[in-house]
């Protein structure tokens, strides 16, 4: 059984609203930016890859609660295995880009 | 007092005191300083409890040992010593390290000693010397004045009245005078705006007026964007320190939690949140930087100046000795037949405010004619003259002129700038006999305009007989016969080309700002090729309002014939503009653009009133020098803007979750005492940021402090920290089912983790390590603070501050936690980077 029971909504929620703050800050950010506006019309497959970070971050939040809620370690850390090589891909990919 | 009182009073006589004498009166009187505001390491040490911070702790420290613990009051006791001992041990080597740059710009005084002529340190003259005086000059002592030729001081640092002081050398019968009524003395500090003097030294040091009045003048700097933009940063993040801090504990002590614990908890939140370490972090960078430029013969004199130094993007400096290798030499003494002239040459002697003595010392065009006479025998020619007056050299006129008496006949002579000379010239010379000037004025014109394009800087002679009086005046420049020119080479540095390009390849573009005639300015930028893309003249300037000035000096590499006024003006517009302006001068009519400008430069060979208006001084007048110490500003730059983001990111997003998770849990996520225990180790791993790694693109382009740009980073950033913290609670809670003291220890090692690496991430837009390498230093302390860090749950420091051992399957958990951290804002900083500009 889940030890703090009573707290576990909780923290769904807090971590829940991280990333939900995060992703709206990105969305915020990207639509505020200069470049997004000299990109209009781009359509959504733009859209879509230039968020690809923040579906990271969905995926993150999914894993984290769902090892958590089942209480698996080895999930958990494998998780985090498989995220770090989607992220250090996307890193070393996108390095190029960031410092034109 | 007559003179001759005065001589007798103070042993000293018209060809001043004996070497030896003048020994015995330093070592009897002292150095001719001002006591500087003593260095005192009490003040520094004091100055680190001038801090909100120690208030809060110090707070924290009697609520602890009344409320609470004593156990807690002793170690935030012992927190505040350990902060105190750092910040003062940091800044005392800090501000140490500037005195001792300072005494490298010295002040020069022109003594006469056992008869000679002598160009000494300042800070050596003592009662009794004979000083001379020249236009801008800053009086060294105070004097009686021997010898006044309309000599006019600027007294406003005694007196605050701008509008210049007539000297004369007329005895006073006054009882009681107050400075100002003293029009027969020079005081100390004063400037020499206008005309020549000579003054024997009656007071030196603190015993003259200035030093018994000079800690009331200090004159206020106004502030640098850089220091505008730190100060707003603070108070945006005490402000929301005070919201949240106040916030917390009325949440906390409304669900329950005891009143005096939310108290302790809600002040360790602020304290974290408090970037209590930016004024030592932003001193001590600034000290390593100048001690660097220092080993570029570059001295800083304002610390706070550097920052804008790094980041000015426009530079606007005169030509003398920067384009030009700034040795002026004679190079033609020509009649109006095109030879040259002894007789011109010896007029260009007479009428000449150079001091010959054992070196020639004083204006450079001056003391190139008598240097090139004295190295080719021709100075005896002056010897029958007698100089019955003299009327100084100024800006309006642009000329001087002597009445110089021979055999009864006396001759008035002037030299200026030719256009000046030409305008109050009637007749010319040719061929030894007199003609009027008005059928040959074109064809003179010309001939200057030749000069001009050829890249020389020309004079123009002229006299007139006239009849001896007892004085002379500018009125008497008039009726002229135009004798000849002088011509005067300045050749182009040879480097100077690479210089400009270097500038322009870190950003920063140069404008030239110069007396002299816009064809010598172009013919110099031609032979260095430097483009030029707009001259703009003084008599153009006349013309423009406000707005064309400022499209103007977008426009225009050069602006020449222009007046000091017009410099100050180029330099407001281009502020007006937004831009960041170093101006680099060296002449008294420089000093009040230095002082207008972002970044003041001068060179130690500047007239004192010029150095004592900058903020830089260059040991050497060279561009290249001037580019090391503009890398070395955004190196500067970019450290101290590295401690802010670190600031606002990790340590930022782990307060926060440290005050929302205190609400909901049924303990403190962190003991107060932890807090301030890991604030403590934070700032500790801080202290090496100064000497950290800068990538090179960062030092590419000047860069402006962006406030909105900070706003975004703490946006995006702080919740990275967050979640991280979140997700540890989360661990803690459900995986390990921790105790109150096991989740505060995992939390604890996470956090510090977290925000002590992520300076590995946040330093760099490269790939951490792999592209970009932090400081050895940086690297070494960091690690060691992790280490620490890292054992202490296992320590009895541990167990004193209330940390429990971790089990081991939770160190492989974070370790993992940490690296897709790390990644995470990695990427992100992919991300915010493509999107958000600095």
């Amino acid at each position: 059984m889940l030890p703090y029971p009573d707290l576990f909504l909780w923290w769904v929620a807090t971590i829940t609203w991280s990333i939900v703050f995060l992703t709206l800050i990105s969305i915020y950010l990207y639509v505020d930016s200069k470049k997004r506006r000299e990109q209009q019309g781009q359509g959504l497959s733009k859209f879509v890859s230039d968020f690809v970070f923040v579906w990271i971050l969905l995926g993150l939040l999914i894993l984290y609660i769902v090892s958590i809620d089942r209480r698996s370690a080895v999930m958990f850390a494998v998780g985090n295995a498989v995220v770090e090589i989607i992220l250090l891909a996307y890193v070393v990919r996108n390095r190029s880009l960031s410092s034109e | 007092m007559e003179l001759s009182e005065a001589y007798e009073a103070l042993g000293s006589g018209m060809d001043g005191l004996s070497e030896l004498e003048a020994q015995h009166r330093l070592e009897a009187y002292g150095r001719n300083e001002l006591p500087q505001e003593a260095f005192s390491g009490l003040r520094v040490f004091l100055r680190q409890f001038n801090n909100p911070i120690f208030v809060i702790l110090g707070a924290a420290a009697i609520i602890a040992g009344i409320f609470a613990d004593v156990s807690q009051s002793v170690a935030i006791a012992i927190m505040i010593a350990l902060s105190v001992t750092l910040g003062f041990l940091n800044e005392y080597r800090a501000e140490k390290t500037v005195q001792d740059l300072r005494r490298d710009v010295s002040v020069k005084a022109v003594v006469t000693r056992d008869g000679r002529v002598l160009d000494m340190d300042a800070a050596l003259v003592v009662p009794g010397d004979v000083v001379s005086l020249y236009v801008g000059d800053i009086v060294p002592a105070d004097m009686r004045i021997l010898e006044a030729k309309e000599l006019q001081l600027n007294e406003s640092i005694l007196t605050g009245e701008s509008f210049p002081v007539e000297k004369t050398t007329a005895p006073l019968k006054l009882e009681r005078a107050t400075p100002q009524q003293l029009t027969n003395c020079l005081f100390m500090g004063t400037v020499v705006a206008h005309g020549t003097g000579k003054g024997l030294v009656i007071r030196t040091g603190k015993n003259t007026e200035f030093g018994s009045i000079s800690k009331t003048l200090a004159r206020p700097h106004p502030e640098t964007e850089f220091q505008i933009g730190v100060r707003k940063y603070g108070n945006m993040l005490v402000t929301l320190t005070l919201f949240l801090a106040t916030g917390i504990f009325v949440l906390n002590a409304l669900v329950g939690h005891p009143v005096v614990d939310s108290l302790l908890f809600s002040l360790a939140i602020a304290i974290g949140l408090v970037p209590e370490l930016m004024p030592a972090i932003v001193t001590i960078t600034l000290s390593q930087g100048a001690r660097k430029m220092a080993d570029s013969r570059v001295v800083v004199k304002r610390l706070v100046s550097i920052e804008d130094f790094g980041n000015m993007d426009v530079l606007c400096t005169d030509k003398t000795g920067t384009l030009t290798e700034g040795n002026i030499v004679l190079d033609s003494y020509r009649s109006l037949d095109g030879l040259d002239d002894p007789k011109v040459l010896c007029h260009a002697l007479l009428c000449n405010s150079a001091a010959v003595g054992e070196r020639v010392v004083g204006n450079p065009m001056d003391s190139a004619v008598w240097k090139y006479a004295l190295s080719n025998g021709e100075s005896d020619c002056v010897k029958p003259y007698n100089i019955l007056d003299t009327i100084p050299f100024d800006y309006e006129r642009r000329m001087m002129s002597v009445a110089a008496e021979k055999d009864g006949d006396v001759l008035f002579i002037t030299k200026g700038a030719p256009e000046s000379v030409l305008a109050r010239c009637t007749r010319q010379e040719v061929k030894g006999n007199e003609e009027p000037i008005d059928r040959a004025l074109d064809s003179i014109k010309t001939r200057i305009s030749e000069y001009s394009k050829a890249g020389y800087r020309v004079l123009a002679i002229a006299y007139r007989p006239i009849e001896k009086r007892a004085s002379y005046s500018a009125d008497d420049e008039k009726e002229l016969v135009l004798q000849g020119f002088l011509s005067f080479t300045d050749p182009p540095k040879k480097d100077a080309r690479q210089a400009i390009d270097k500038l322009m390849e870190m950003g920063v573009s140069s404008k030239i700002l110069t007396g002299d005639n816009e064809l010598v300015s172009v013919k110099i930028c031609e032979d260095i090729n430097v483009p030029v893309k707009k001259v703009v003249t003084g008599a153009n300037m006349t013309r423009m309002s406000s707005n064309e000035l400022r499209d103007a000096v977008e426009e225009a590499t050069i602006f020449a014939r222009i007046t000091p006024e017009q410099k100050l003006e180029i330099i407001k517009a281009l502020r007006a503009n937004g831009h960041i302006v170093g101006f680099m001068g060296d002449g008294v009519n420089d000093a009040p653009a230095l002082y207008e400008s972002d970044v003041g430069i001068s060179v130690d060979s500047a007239v004192d009133v010029s150095k004592d208006a900058a903020d830089i001084v260059l040991l050497e007048k060279d561009l290249l020098v001037l580019s090391k110490g503009i890398e070395e500003g955004r190196k500067i730059f970019g450290n101290t803007i590295k401690y802010i983001l670190m600031g606002t990111s990790s340590n930022f997003g782990n307060m926060f979750s440290a005050a929302f998770a205190s609400v909901f849990l049924p303990f403190l996520p962190m003991l107060p005492m932890q807090i301030l225990f890991m604030n403590l180790l934070y700032d500790i791993s801080n202290f090496t940021l100064p000497t950290d790694n800068v990538d090179e693109e960062y030092i590419q382009r000047p860069k402006r402090w962006n406030i909105d740009f900070v706003r975004k980073y703490t946006l995006f950033f702080g919740p990275f920290s967050s979640l991280y913290d979140f997700l540890t609670y989360g661990i803690m809670l459900f995986i390990f089912a921790a105790s109150p003291s096991l989740f505060q220890s995992g939390w604890f090692v996470e956090s510090f983790w977290t925000e002590v690496l992520v300076i590995f991430v946040i330093r760099t837009r490269r790939i951490p390590f792999f592209t970009s390498r932090p400081g050895k230093w940086l690297t070494v302390l960091t690690i060691a603070a992790v280490a620490f860090g890292t054992i202490v749950p296992f320590t009895p420091l541990g167990g004193f501050l209330g940390f429990a051992p971790l089990p081991g399957e939770y160190w492989a958990l974070m370790v993992l936690m940490v690296a897709t951290y790390l990644l995470l804002v990695d990427a992100g900083k992919v991300f915010f980077y493509r999107i958000c500009k600095f």
